[in-house]
Protein backbone atom coordinates (compact mmCIF):
# COMPACT_ATOMS: atom_id res chain seq x y z
CA UNK A 1 0.00 0.00 0.00
CA UNK A 2 1.19 2.82 -0.80
CA UNK A 3 -0.37 5.67 0.69
CA UNK A 4 -1.58 7.36 -2.05
CA UNK A 5 -5.26 7.74 -3.19
CA UNK A 6 -6.80 4.34 -4.66
CA UNK A 7 -6.12 3.68 -8.08
CA UNK A 8 -7.32 0.43 -9.58
CA UNK A 9 -4.85 -1.06 -12.07
CA UNK A 10 -6.47 -1.51 -15.46
CA UNK A 11 -5.17 -4.69 -16.77
CA UNK A 12 -6.29 -8.14 -16.18
CA UNK A 13 -2.52 -9.97 -15.73
CA UNK A 14 -2.67 -13.40 -17.52
CA UNK A 15 -1.74 -14.78 -14.18
CA UNK A 16 -4.93 -12.98 -12.55
CA UNK A 17 -7.11 -14.20 -15.05
CA UNK A 18 -6.26 -17.52 -14.67
CA UNK A 19 -6.74 -17.42 -10.50
CA UNK A 20 -10.06 -16.09 -11.33
CA UNK A 21 -11.06 -18.23 -14.01
CA UNK A 22 -10.34 -21.30 -11.58
CA UNK A 23 -11.71 -20.09 -8.36
CA UNK A 24 -14.99 -18.98 -10.40
CA UNK A 25 -14.72 -22.72 -12.56
CA UNK A 26 -13.95 -24.54 -9.06
CA UNK A 27 -17.34 -22.93 -7.65
CA UNK A 28 -19.60 -22.35 -9.80
CA UNK A 29 -18.83 -24.76 -13.18
CA UNK A 30 -19.04 -22.18 -15.15
CA UNK A 31 -15.91 -22.10 -17.53
CA UNK A 32 -15.19 -18.52 -18.87
CA UNK A 33 -12.97 -19.17 -22.44
CA UNK A 34 -10.80 -16.45 -23.74
CA UNK A 35 -14.23 -15.24 -25.14
CA UNK A 36 -15.00 -14.22 -21.82
CA UNK A 37 -11.83 -11.95 -20.81
CA UNK A 38 -13.01 -8.77 -21.67
CA UNK A 39 -16.70 -9.53 -19.57
CA UNK A 40 -14.78 -10.65 -16.84
CA UNK A 41 -12.42 -7.93 -16.88
CA UNK A 42 -15.16 -5.57 -16.56
CA UNK A 43 -17.37 -7.05 -14.02
CA UNK A 44 -14.03 -7.35 -11.84
CA UNK A 45 -12.97 -3.97 -12.09
CA UNK A 46 -16.72 -3.06 -11.45
CA UNK A 47 -17.03 -5.16 -8.13
CA UNK A 48 -13.10 -3.80 -7.04
CA UNK A 49 -13.73 -0.50 -7.26
CA UNK A 50 -16.89 -0.35 -5.19
CA UNK A 51 -14.89 -1.43 -2.80
CA UNK A 52 -11.93 0.67 -3.72
CA UNK A 53 -9.48 -1.92 -3.62
CA UNK A 54 -6.58 -0.80 -5.33
CA UNK A 55 -5.32 -4.43 -6.80
CA UNK A 56 -7.43 -7.21 -8.16
CA UNK A 57 -5.41 -9.96 -5.65
CA UNK A 58 -7.10 -7.80 -2.81
CA UNK A 59 -10.13 -8.41 -4.53
CA UNK A 60 -9.54 -11.89 -4.90
CA UNK A 61 -8.77 -12.35 -1.00
CA UNK A 62 -12.16 -10.76 -0.54
CA UNK A 63 -13.85 -12.76 -3.30
CA UNK A 64 -12.67 -16.65 -1.66
CA UNK A 65 -14.08 -14.74 1.85
CA UNK A 66 -17.21 -14.11 0.69
CA UNK A 67 -20.13 -16.03 -0.58
CA UNK A 68 -21.97 -13.18 -0.63
CA UNK A 69 -19.39 -10.81 -2.94
CA UNK A 70 -18.92 -14.21 -5.33
CA UNK A 71 -23.11 -14.28 -6.03
CA UNK A 72 -22.24 -10.12 -6.87
CA UNK A 73 -19.58 -11.06 -9.30
CA UNK A 74 -21.62 -13.78 -11.16
CA UNK A 75 -24.51 -11.44 -11.15
CA UNK A 76 -22.15 -9.28 -13.51
CA UNK A 77 -20.58 -11.70 -15.28
CA UNK A 78 -23.62 -14.39 -16.58
CA UNK A 79 -25.75 -11.41 -17.19
CA UNK A 80 -27.68 -12.56 -20.55
CA UNK A 81 -29.87 -10.37 -23.15
CA UNK A 82 -32.87 -12.77 -23.39
CA UNK A 83 -35.88 -12.42 -25.05
CA UNK A 84 -39.65 -13.83 -25.13
CA UNK A 85 -40.32 -17.06 -27.04
CA UNK A 86 -36.43 -16.75 -27.96
CA UNK A 87 -36.21 -19.73 -30.89
CA UNK A 88 -40.35 -19.76 -31.33
CA UNK A 89 -39.89 -23.48 -32.70
CA UNK A 90 -39.37 -24.75 -29.40
CA UNK A 91 -42.48 -23.24 -27.54
CA UNK A 92 -44.59 -24.58 -31.05
CA UNK A 93 -42.87 -27.74 -30.70
CA UNK A 94 -43.76 -27.87 -27.02
CA UNK A 95 -47.44 -26.74 -27.42
CA UNK A 96 -48.60 -29.17 -30.12
CA UNK A 97 -45.96 -32.07 -29.52
CA UNK A 98 -44.61 -32.61 -25.77
CA UNK A 99 -47.62 -31.15 -24.23
CA UNK A 100 -50.55 -33.87 -25.32
CA UNK A 101 -47.85 -36.47 -25.69
CA UNK A 102 -47.38 -36.11 -22.34
CA UNK A 103 -51.02 -35.74 -20.99
CA UNK A 104 -52.64 -38.20 -22.86
CA UNK A 105 -49.87 -40.70 -21.84
CA UNK A 106 -49.85 -40.39 -17.96
CA UNK A 107 -51.40 -41.52 -16.01
CA UNK A 108 -54.78 -39.60 -15.10
CA UNK A 109 -54.54 -39.30 -11.32
CA UNK A 110 -51.69 -36.88 -12.11
CA UNK A 111 -53.73 -33.60 -12.72
CA UNK A 112 -49.87 -31.03 -12.60
CA UNK A 113 -47.31 -30.44 -15.66
CA UNK A 114 -44.02 -29.27 -14.33
CA UNK A 115 -41.82 -27.60 -16.22
CA UNK A 116 -38.29 -26.29 -15.01
CA UNK A 117 -36.64 -23.48 -16.71
CA UNK A 118 -32.63 -23.78 -15.73
CA UNK A 119 -30.67 -21.02 -16.09
CA UNK A 120 -34.25 -18.43 -16.16
CA UNK A 121 -32.29 -14.61 -16.45
CA UNK A 122 -34.59 -12.33 -16.03
CA UNK A 123 -37.74 -14.07 -16.41
CA UNK A 124 -38.61 -14.48 -19.92
CA UNK A 125 -38.11 -18.01 -20.37
CA UNK A 126 -40.28 -19.76 -17.87
CA UNK A 127 -42.85 -16.75 -18.32
CA UNK A 128 -43.05 -17.86 -22.39
CA UNK A 129 -43.51 -21.37 -20.95
CA UNK A 130 -46.46 -20.54 -19.35
CA UNK A 131 -48.18 -18.67 -21.35
CA UNK A 132 -47.24 -21.57 -23.95
CA UNK A 133 -48.64 -24.35 -21.60
CA UNK A 134 -52.41 -21.91 -21.39
CA UNK A 135 -52.56 -21.45 -24.75
CA UNK A 136 -51.87 -25.80 -25.10
CA UNK A 137 -54.92 -25.67 -23.11
CA UNK A 138 -54.28 -27.75 -20.30
CA UNK A 139 -56.41 -25.85 -18.25
CA UNK A 140 -59.50 -27.04 -19.74
CA UNK A 141 -57.69 -30.76 -20.12
CA UNK A 142 -58.08 -30.77 -15.86
CA UNK A 143 -54.71 -30.10 -15.56
CA UNK A 144 -52.98 -27.35 -14.07
CA UNK A 145 -49.46 -26.16 -15.30
CA UNK A 146 -45.85 -24.89 -12.79
CA UNK A 147 -43.57 -23.59 -13.77
CA UNK A 148 -40.19 -23.28 -12.01
CA UNK A 149 -37.20 -20.46 -12.87
CA UNK A 150 -33.81 -21.20 -11.74
CA UNK A 151 -30.84 -18.94 -12.09
CA UNK A 152 -27.61 -18.25 -10.27
CA UNK A 153 -28.37 -14.11 -10.33
CA UNK A 154 -29.79 -12.51 -7.62
CA UNK A 155 -30.34 -9.69 -9.38
CA UNK A 156 -31.86 -11.36 -12.28
CA UNK A 157 -34.11 -13.20 -9.96
CA UNK A 158 -35.41 -9.93 -8.45
CA UNK A 159 -36.45 -8.54 -11.97
CA UNK A 160 -37.88 -11.62 -13.22
CA UNK A 161 -39.98 -11.71 -10.00
CA UNK A 162 -41.11 -7.79 -10.99
CA UNK A 163 -42.20 -8.90 -14.63
CA UNK A 164 -42.07 -5.94 -15.87
CA UNK A 165 -40.34 -5.82 -19.55
CA UNK A 166 -39.33 -3.24 -21.97
CA UNK A 167 -41.10 -3.73 -25.56
CA UNK A 168 -37.76 -5.22 -27.18
CA UNK A 169 -37.95 -8.13 -24.72
CA UNK A 170 -41.49 -8.60 -26.91
CA UNK A 171 -40.50 -8.42 -30.63
CA UNK A 172 -40.61 -12.35 -30.85
CA UNK A 173 -44.63 -12.19 -29.27
CA UNK A 174 -47.68 -12.25 -31.49
CA UNK A 175 -49.86 -9.58 -31.28
CA UNK A 176 -52.76 -11.64 -29.75
CA UNK A 177 -50.43 -12.85 -27.50
CA UNK A 178 -49.43 -9.25 -25.83
CA UNK A 179 -52.53 -8.40 -25.50
CA UNK A 180 -53.72 -12.01 -23.63
CA UNK A 181 -51.09 -12.18 -21.19
CA UNK A 182 -48.91 -8.50 -20.54
CA UNK A 183 -50.60 -5.49 -19.77
CA UNK A 184 -48.77 -2.02 -20.05
CA UNK A 185 -47.78 -0.49 -17.61
CA UNK A 186 -45.42 3.53 -16.91
CA UNK A 187 -42.58 1.49 -16.84
CA UNK A 188 -42.90 -1.44 -19.60
CA UNK A 189 -45.38 -4.52 -20.05
CA UNK A 190 -46.11 -6.07 -17.27
CA UNK A 191 -47.18 -9.89 -17.23
CA UNK A 192 -50.51 -10.48 -16.10
CA UNK A 193 -51.58 -12.40 -13.33
CA UNK A 194 -53.31 -15.44 -14.39
CA UNK A 195 -49.54 -16.29 -16.21
CA UNK A 196 -47.75 -15.39 -12.60
CA UNK A 197 -49.44 -17.53 -10.57
CA UNK A 198 -48.60 -20.64 -12.67
CA UNK A 199 -44.99 -19.25 -12.52
CA UNK A 200 -41.95 -19.63 -9.46
CA UNK A 201 -38.41 -18.25 -9.15
CA UNK A 202 -35.39 -19.69 -6.83
CA UNK A 203 -31.87 -18.83 -6.35
CA UNK A 204 -29.88 -22.60 -7.61
CA UNK A 205 -26.83 -22.64 -9.06
CA UNK A 206 -27.21 -26.00 -11.31
CA UNK A 207 -23.00 -27.43 -10.72
CA UNK A 208 -23.31 -26.81 -6.85
CA UNK A 209 -26.63 -27.43 -4.48
CA UNK A 210 -27.91 -26.29 -2.14
CA UNK A 211 -31.09 -28.59 -4.02
CA UNK A 212 -34.65 -27.05 -3.17
CA UNK A 213 -36.35 -30.21 -2.42
CA UNK A 214 -38.67 -29.13 -5.42
CA UNK A 215 -36.36 -29.47 -7.59
CA UNK A 216 -35.28 -33.53 -6.74
CA UNK A 217 -37.34 -35.01 -9.48
CA UNK A 218 -40.75 -34.99 -11.23
CA UNK A 219 -40.31 -32.95 -14.02
CA UNK A 220 -42.45 -33.27 -17.14
CA UNK A 221 -40.56 -30.63 -18.82
CA UNK A 222 -36.83 -29.45 -18.12
CA UNK A 223 -35.55 -26.03 -20.51
CA UNK A 224 -31.64 -25.71 -19.95
CA UNK A 225 -30.87 -23.46 -23.41
CA UNK A 226 -27.81 -22.01 -23.31
CA UNK A 227 -26.74 -22.60 -19.84
CA UNK A 228 -24.16 -25.43 -21.21
CA UNK A 229 -22.28 -23.40 -22.91
CA UNK A 230 -20.70 -21.76 -20.27
CA UNK A 231 -19.24 -24.99 -18.65
CA UNK A 232 -16.63 -27.38 -19.19
CA UNK A 233 -17.74 -30.80 -20.93
CA UNK A 234 -16.97 -32.52 -17.56
CA UNK A 235 -19.43 -30.22 -15.94
CA UNK A 236 -21.63 -29.94 -18.66
CA UNK A 237 -22.06 -34.27 -18.51
CA UNK A 238 -22.83 -33.96 -15.24
CA UNK A 239 -25.23 -31.19 -15.34
CA UNK A 240 -27.09 -33.17 -18.22
CA UNK A 241 -26.95 -36.26 -16.17
CA UNK A 242 -28.58 -34.71 -13.43
CA UNK A 243 -31.61 -33.34 -15.57
CA UNK A 244 -31.80 -36.76 -17.02
CA UNK A 245 -32.48 -38.15 -13.37
CA UNK A 246 -34.98 -35.58 -12.48
CA UNK A 247 -37.22 -35.72 -15.49
CA UNK A 248 -40.11 -38.08 -15.57
CA UNK A 249 -39.88 -41.21 -17.73
CA UNK A 250 -41.50 -39.56 -21.34
CA UNK A 251 -40.15 -35.92 -20.24
CA UNK A 252 -38.52 -33.88 -22.25
CA UNK A 253 -35.32 -31.75 -22.21
CA UNK A 254 -34.64 -28.38 -24.23
CA UNK A 255 -31.07 -27.64 -25.10
CA UNK A 256 -30.57 -24.65 -27.00
CA UNK A 257 -30.87 -24.55 -30.38
CA UNK A 258 -27.38 -25.09 -31.47
CA UNK A 259 -26.35 -27.04 -28.62
CA UNK A 260 -26.19 -30.86 -29.30
CA UNK A 261 -26.02 -33.58 -26.81
CA UNK A 262 -23.72 -35.48 -29.03
CA UNK A 263 -20.44 -36.86 -26.44
CA UNK A 264 -22.36 -35.45 -23.74
CA UNK A 265 -25.14 -38.13 -23.21
CA UNK A 266 -26.51 -41.13 -25.26
CA UNK A 267 -29.45 -41.36 -22.41
CA UNK A 268 -32.12 -39.17 -24.47
CA UNK A 269 -34.42 -40.07 -27.31
CA UNK A 270 -33.60 -37.69 -29.87
CA UNK A 271 -36.49 -36.85 -32.43
CA UNK A 272 -37.11 -33.89 -34.84
CA UNK A 273 -40.39 -32.49 -34.72
CA UNK A 274 -40.72 -29.21 -37.00
CA UNK A 275 -36.81 -28.81 -37.49
CA UNK A 276 -36.56 -28.67 -33.62
CA UNK A 277 -34.76 -31.65 -31.91
CA UNK A 278 -36.30 -33.13 -29.09
CA UNK A 279 -34.71 -35.24 -26.27
CA UNK A 280 -36.43 -37.21 -24.69
CA UNK A 281 -36.37 -39.72 -21.27
CA UNK A 282 -36.97 -42.95 -22.37
CA UNK A 283 -40.06 -44.94 -20.59
CA UNK A 284 -39.37 -47.36 -18.85
CA UNK A 285 -41.24 -50.02 -20.71
CA UNK A 286 -38.60 -51.25 -23.26
CA UNK A 287 -40.04 -53.03 -26.50
CA UNK A 288 -40.33 -56.42 -25.35
CA UNK A 289 -38.89 -58.65 -28.24
CA UNK A 290 -40.85 -61.02 -29.82
CA UNK A 291 -38.70 -64.09 -29.61
CA UNK A 292 -38.51 -65.76 -26.78
CA UNK A 293 -34.75 -67.37 -27.56
CA UNK A 294 -31.76 -65.74 -25.59
CA UNK A 295 -29.77 -62.83 -27.35
CA UNK A 296 -25.95 -63.80 -28.60
CA UNK A 297 -23.89 -61.68 -26.35
CA UNK A 298 -21.44 -60.65 -28.88
CA UNK A 299 -24.39 -57.96 -29.87
CA UNK A 300 -21.58 -55.03 -31.04
CA UNK A 301 -19.93 -57.39 -33.47
CA UNK A 302 -22.86 -58.57 -35.05
CA UNK A 303 -24.41 -54.83 -35.30
CA UNK A 304 -21.96 -53.98 -37.86
CA UNK A 305 -23.55 -55.74 -41.41
CA UNK A 306 -22.50 -58.95 -41.57
CA UNK A 307 -20.41 -59.69 -44.83
CA UNK A 308 -20.77 -63.07 -45.85
CA UNK A 309 -19.67 -63.61 -49.36
CA UNK A 310 -22.29 -64.85 -51.06
CA UNK A 311 -20.90 -67.80 -53.41
CA UNK A 312 -18.92 -69.06 -50.18
CA UNK A 313 -21.33 -72.10 -50.06
CA UNK A 314 -19.60 -75.50 -48.67
CA UNK A 315 -21.53 -78.10 -50.88
CA UNK A 316 -21.28 -80.95 -47.97
CA UNK A 317 -22.63 -81.59 -44.91
CA UNK A 318 -22.91 -78.31 -43.67
CA UNK A 319 -22.91 -78.29 -40.07
CA UNK A 320 -26.49 -77.20 -39.37
CA UNK A 321 -29.25 -77.96 -41.20
CA UNK A 322 -30.76 -75.45 -43.71
CA UNK A 323 -33.91 -75.32 -41.41
CA UNK A 324 -31.60 -73.67 -38.51
CA UNK A 325 -31.30 -71.15 -41.17
CA UNK A 326 -34.88 -70.93 -41.98
CA UNK A 327 -35.59 -70.67 -37.95
CA UNK A 328 -33.20 -67.94 -37.20
CA UNK A 329 -34.96 -66.05 -40.74
CA UNK A 330 -38.10 -66.02 -38.87
CA UNK A 331 -36.73 -64.85 -35.88
CA UNK A 332 -34.88 -62.10 -37.51
CA UNK A 333 -38.47 -60.98 -39.22
CA UNK A 334 -39.92 -61.24 -35.71
CA UNK A 335 -37.45 -58.54 -34.40
CA UNK A 336 -37.36 -56.35 -37.42
CA UNK A 337 -40.97 -55.89 -37.41
CA UNK A 338 -40.69 -55.15 -33.77
CA UNK A 339 -37.84 -52.14 -34.42
CA UNK A 340 -35.02 -54.57 -32.66
CA UNK A 341 -32.53 -54.14 -35.61
CA UNK A 342 -29.59 -55.20 -33.54
CA UNK A 343 -31.49 -58.23 -32.33
CA UNK A 344 -32.87 -58.73 -36.15
CA UNK A 345 -29.30 -58.53 -37.64
CA UNK A 346 -27.66 -61.05 -35.46
CA UNK A 347 -30.39 -63.46 -36.82
CA UNK A 348 -29.84 -62.79 -40.29
CA UNK A 349 -25.96 -63.09 -39.44
CA UNK A 350 -26.59 -66.20 -38.47
CA UNK A 351 -29.01 -67.50 -41.19
CA UNK A 352 -26.24 -66.36 -43.13
CA UNK A 353 -23.91 -68.22 -41.90
CA UNK A 354 -25.73 -71.50 -41.93
CA UNK A 355 -26.84 -70.65 -45.81
CA UNK A 356 -25.45 -67.54 -47.71
CA UNK A 357 -27.76 -68.14 -50.63
CA UNK A 358 -30.72 -67.26 -48.27
CA UNK A 359 -31.92 -64.46 -50.87
CA UNK A 360 -34.75 -63.59 -48.32
CA UNK A 361 -32.14 -62.57 -44.88
CA UNK A 362 -30.52 -60.37 -47.26
CA UNK A 363 -33.30 -58.63 -48.59
CA UNK A 364 -33.97 -57.48 -44.97
CA UNK A 365 -30.45 -56.72 -44.38
CA UNK A 366 -30.97 -54.41 -47.30
CA UNK A 367 -34.39 -53.12 -45.89
CA UNK A 368 -32.60 -52.65 -42.52
CA UNK A 369 -29.88 -50.66 -44.32
CA UNK A 370 -32.11 -48.64 -46.20
CA UNK A 371 -34.15 -47.86 -43.06
CA UNK A 372 -31.02 -46.31 -41.48
CA UNK A 373 -30.37 -44.12 -44.28
CA UNK A 374 -27.08 -46.52 -45.39
CA UNK A 375 -28.44 -46.35 -48.95
CA UNK A 376 -25.15 -47.46 -50.83
CA UNK A 377 -25.22 -50.38 -47.86
CA UNK A 378 -28.40 -51.11 -49.44
CA UNK A 379 -28.20 -51.36 -52.83
CA UNK A 380 -25.46 -53.49 -52.08
CA UNK A 381 -27.69 -55.91 -49.99
CA UNK A 382 -30.26 -55.79 -52.64
CA UNK A 383 -27.68 -56.33 -55.33
CA UNK A 384 -26.51 -59.76 -53.34
CA UNK A 385 -30.28 -61.28 -52.69
CA UNK A 386 -31.02 -60.66 -56.67
CA UNK A 387 -27.19 -62.48 -56.93
CA UNK A 388 -28.97 -64.96 -54.88
CA UNK A 389 -32.48 -64.99 -56.47
CA UNK A 390 -32.79 -63.19 -59.40
CA UNK A 391 -36.64 -63.65 -59.48
CA UNK A 392 -36.76 -61.83 -56.07
CA UNK A 393 -39.01 -59.39 -57.36
CA UNK A 394 -39.19 -56.96 -54.25
CA UNK A 395 -35.54 -56.43 -54.09
CA UNK A 396 -35.49 -55.29 -58.05
CA UNK A 397 -38.25 -53.20 -57.20
CA UNK A 398 -36.74 -51.12 -54.08
CA UNK A 399 -33.22 -51.12 -56.52
CA UNK A 400 -35.35 -49.57 -58.69
CA UNK A 401 -36.57 -46.61 -56.63
CA UNK A 402 -33.18 -46.28 -55.02
CA UNK A 403 -32.05 -45.68 -58.66
CA UNK A 404 -34.41 -43.25 -59.39
CA UNK A 405 -33.96 -41.28 -56.21
CA UNK A 406 -30.70 -40.76 -57.42
CA UNK A 407 -31.28 -39.81 -60.97
CA UNK A 408 -30.02 -42.80 -62.57
CA UNK A 409 -33.05 -43.49 -64.58
CA UNK A 410 -31.64 -45.80 -66.98
CA UNK A 411 -30.51 -48.41 -64.45
CA UNK A 412 -33.79 -48.11 -62.53
CA UNK A 413 -35.83 -48.95 -65.76
CA UNK A 414 -33.71 -52.18 -65.68
CA UNK A 415 -34.30 -52.86 -62.14
CA UNK A 416 -38.21 -52.14 -63.22
CA UNK A 417 -38.23 -54.42 -66.14
CA UNK A 418 -36.42 -56.99 -63.90
CA UNK A 419 -38.94 -57.19 -61.50
CA UNK A 420 -41.81 -57.34 -64.11
CA UNK A 421 -40.12 -60.19 -65.45
CA UNK A 422 -39.64 -61.47 -62.30
CA UNK A 423 -43.27 -61.32 -61.89
CA UNK A 424 -44.06 -62.75 -64.92
CA UNK A 425 -41.97 -65.92 -63.97
CA UNK A 426 -42.54 -66.83 -60.80
CA UNK A 427 -45.87 -64.89 -59.28
CA UNK A 428 -45.68 -66.57 -55.80
CA UNK A 429 -41.77 -66.74 -55.37
CA UNK A 430 -39.78 -66.23 -51.90
CA UNK A 431 -40.33 -63.03 -51.92
CA UNK A 432 -44.48 -62.71 -52.00
CA UNK A 433 -44.30 -63.33 -48.02
CA UNK A 434 -43.00 -59.63 -47.98
CA UNK A 435 -46.16 -58.17 -49.82
CA UNK A 436 -48.02 -57.39 -46.76
CA UNK A 437 -50.57 -59.37 -47.99
CA UNK A 438 -51.11 -57.59 -51.39
CA UNK A 439 -52.37 -59.52 -54.17
CA UNK A 440 -49.65 -59.60 -56.95
CA UNK A 441 -51.31 -57.54 -59.21
CA UNK A 442 -51.08 -54.55 -57.57
CA UNK A 443 -47.61 -55.03 -57.17
CA UNK A 444 -47.75 -55.16 -61.04
CA UNK A 445 -49.34 -51.96 -61.39
CA UNK A 446 -46.59 -50.70 -59.09
CA UNK A 447 -43.73 -51.52 -61.33
CA UNK A 448 -45.46 -50.77 -64.66
CA UNK A 449 -46.42 -46.98 -63.11
CA UNK A 450 -42.76 -46.88 -61.97
CA UNK A 451 -41.16 -48.27 -65.19
CA UNK A 452 -43.81 -45.61 -66.50
CA UNK A 453 -42.49 -42.48 -65.00
CA UNK A 454 -39.40 -43.79 -65.21
CA UNK A 455 -39.17 -43.87 -68.70
CA UNK A 456 -40.56 -40.67 -69.24
CA UNK A 457 -38.49 -38.99 -67.01
CA UNK A 458 -35.38 -40.59 -68.18
CA UNK A 459 -36.52 -39.51 -71.96
CA UNK A 460 -36.74 -43.77 -72.71
CA UNK A 461 -39.50 -45.50 -74.21
CA UNK B 1 -65.39 -37.60 -54.43
CA UNK B 2 -61.54 -38.46 -56.23
CA UNK B 3 -59.50 -35.91 -56.10
CA UNK B 4 -59.20 -35.85 -52.02
CA UNK B 5 -55.14 -35.91 -51.25
CA UNK B 6 -54.66 -38.86 -48.94
CA UNK B 7 -51.50 -38.98 -46.49
CA UNK B 8 -50.33 -42.86 -46.74
CA UNK B 9 -47.54 -43.54 -44.31
CA UNK B 10 -45.98 -47.03 -44.27
CA UNK B 11 -42.02 -47.81 -43.29
CA UNK B 12 -41.64 -50.42 -45.89
CA UNK B 13 -40.61 -48.40 -49.24
CA UNK B 14 -42.56 -51.31 -51.03
CA UNK B 15 -45.73 -51.39 -49.61
CA UNK B 16 -46.12 -47.80 -49.56
CA UNK B 17 -45.18 -47.84 -53.48
CA UNK B 18 -48.38 -50.30 -53.59
CA UNK B 19 -50.64 -48.31 -51.15
CA UNK B 20 -49.80 -45.29 -53.49
CA UNK B 21 -50.82 -47.22 -56.75
CA UNK B 22 -54.01 -48.03 -55.09
CA UNK B 23 -55.18 -44.90 -54.26
CA UNK B 24 -53.47 -43.03 -57.37
CA UNK B 25 -55.59 -45.48 -59.51
CA UNK B 26 -58.87 -44.53 -57.90
CA UNK B 27 -58.23 -41.31 -58.88
CA UNK B 28 -57.13 -39.88 -55.26
CA UNK B 29 -53.99 -37.41 -54.82
CA UNK B 30 -51.06 -39.40 -52.62
CA UNK B 31 -49.14 -37.78 -50.46
CA UNK B 32 -46.48 -40.39 -48.86
CA UNK B 33 -44.26 -40.83 -45.60
CA UNK B 34 -42.09 -43.29 -44.30
CA UNK B 35 -41.40 -42.44 -40.51
CA UNK B 36 -43.71 -41.63 -37.44
CA UNK B 37 -42.05 -37.76 -37.63
CA UNK B 38 -42.60 -36.95 -41.47
CA UNK B 39 -45.87 -38.43 -40.99
CA UNK B 40 -46.84 -35.68 -38.14
CA UNK B 41 -45.15 -33.41 -40.14
CA UNK B 42 -47.15 -34.19 -43.56
CA UNK B 43 -50.31 -34.07 -41.74
CA UNK B 44 -49.93 -30.64 -40.36
CA UNK B 45 -48.70 -29.04 -43.80
CA UNK B 46 -49.76 -30.92 -46.52
CA UNK B 47 -53.91 -30.68 -45.55
CA UNK B 48 -54.85 -34.29 -46.66
CA UNK B 49 -58.46 -35.09 -46.54
CA UNK B 50 -57.67 -38.53 -44.92
CA UNK B 51 -54.80 -40.44 -43.28
CA UNK B 52 -53.64 -44.48 -43.81
CA UNK B 53 -51.64 -45.19 -41.26
CA UNK B 54 -49.58 -48.28 -40.39
CA UNK B 55 -48.81 -49.21 -36.80
CA UNK B 56 -45.32 -50.11 -36.85
CA UNK B 57 -42.92 -46.77 -37.22
CA UNK B 58 -39.43 -45.26 -36.85
CA UNK B 59 -39.52 -42.36 -34.91
CA UNK B 60 -42.97 -42.21 -33.41
CA UNK B 61 -45.39 -45.46 -33.66
CA UNK B 62 -48.87 -44.49 -35.81
CA UNK B 63 -50.52 -44.93 -32.33
CA UNK B 64 -48.31 -41.79 -30.77
CA UNK B 65 -49.27 -40.08 -34.32
CA UNK B 66 -52.73 -40.92 -34.15
CA UNK B 67 -53.48 -39.66 -30.98
CA UNK B 68 -51.28 -36.20 -31.26
CA UNK B 69 -53.34 -35.40 -34.25
CA UNK B 70 -56.80 -36.46 -32.37
CA UNK B 71 -55.46 -34.16 -29.33
CA UNK B 72 -55.30 -31.55 -31.58
CA UNK B 73 -58.34 -29.19 -32.65
CA UNK B 74 -56.61 -28.16 -35.53
CA UNK B 75 -56.40 -31.74 -37.08
CA UNK B 76 -58.93 -33.73 -34.92
CA UNK B 77 -61.13 -33.82 -38.01
CA UNK B 78 -58.93 -35.90 -40.73
CA UNK B 79 -60.26 -39.28 -40.43
CA UNK B 80 -57.66 -41.50 -39.81
CA UNK B 81 -57.46 -45.41 -40.89
CA UNK B 82 -54.98 -47.09 -39.07
CA UNK B 83 -53.02 -50.23 -40.62
CA UNK B 84 -51.86 -53.35 -38.48
CA UNK B 85 -50.34 -55.95 -39.01
CA UNK B 86 -51.58 -57.28 -35.47
CA UNK B 87 -54.97 -58.57 -35.30
CA UNK B 88 -55.07 -59.21 -31.85
CA UNK B 89 -57.43 -57.82 -29.37
CA UNK B 90 -55.21 -55.57 -27.71
CA UNK B 91 -54.36 -53.47 -30.17
CA UNK B 92 -57.67 -53.15 -31.07
CA UNK B 93 -58.69 -51.39 -28.23
CA UNK B 94 -55.81 -49.60 -28.37
CA UNK B 95 -56.25 -48.06 -31.94
CA UNK B 96 -60.14 -47.11 -30.68
CA UNK B 97 -58.99 -45.86 -27.48
CA UNK B 98 -56.11 -43.94 -29.79
CA UNK B 99 -59.16 -42.10 -31.75
CA UNK B 100 -58.44 -43.48 -34.50
CA UNK B 101 -61.45 -43.78 -36.85
CA UNK B 102 -60.86 -47.09 -38.62
CA UNK B 103 -58.79 -49.89 -38.35
CA UNK B 104 -57.99 -52.52 -41.23
CA UNK B 105 -55.57 -55.34 -40.44
CA UNK B 106 -53.28 -56.38 -43.11
CA UNK B 107 -53.48 -58.05 -45.44
CA UNK B 108 -56.29 -55.38 -46.61
CA UNK B 109 -57.74 -56.34 -50.37
CA UNK B 110 -57.48 -53.17 -52.29
CA UNK B 111 -61.32 -53.42 -52.61
CA UNK B 112 -61.78 -53.39 -49.27
CA UNK B 113 -59.39 -50.43 -48.47
CA UNK B 114 -60.97 -48.50 -51.13
CA UNK B 115 -64.20 -48.91 -49.57
CA UNK B 116 -62.74 -47.60 -45.85
CA UNK B 117 -61.43 -44.97 -47.67
CA UNK B 118 -64.77 -43.82 -49.76
CA UNK B 119 -66.55 -44.62 -46.26
CA UNK B 120 -64.54 -41.77 -44.20
CA UNK B 121 -64.36 -38.98 -46.78
CA UNK B 122 -68.45 -39.27 -47.14
CA UNK B 123 -68.57 -39.22 -43.38
CA UNK B 124 -66.38 -36.29 -43.04
CA UNK B 125 -68.06 -34.40 -45.62
CA UNK B 126 -71.24 -35.50 -44.43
Amino acid sequence: MSGHETRLEHDLTAEQGERFREYIHEHSGIHLDEGHTDSLRISLMTRATRFGHESLDRYYELLVADETEFRELMNLITINETSFFRFPAQFEALRTFVVPEILDTRSPAVRSFRTWSAGCSTGEEPYSIAMTLLDAGIDSLGHHAEVLGTDVSTHALERARAGVYPPRALLNVPRDRVDRYFEPTATGHRVTDPVRDVVDFRYQNLIKGPHPSALMGNWDVIFCRNVTIYFRIESTRRVVESLFERLNPGGYLFIGHSETLTGISNRFETIEVGGVFLHRKPTSAVRASVPQTPRPARAAAAAEAPQVPVRAVEPEAPASEPSDAAAHLRDARAFADNGDFDAALERLTEALRIDPTLAAARYILGLIHLRAGRTDDAIAEFRRTVGADDDFVLAHLNLGNLHRSRGEHAEACREYEAALGALERSPDGAWSEFLGGFEPEVLIATCRRSLDQCQRIGGRG
Amino acid sequence: MASARILAVDDSPTILAMLEEILVSAGYEVLTAEDGAEALESARNGKPDLILLDVMLPKLDGYRVCRLLKFDQKYKAIPIIMLTAKAEEQSMATGLRTGADQYLTKPVEPERLLEAVADELARAEG
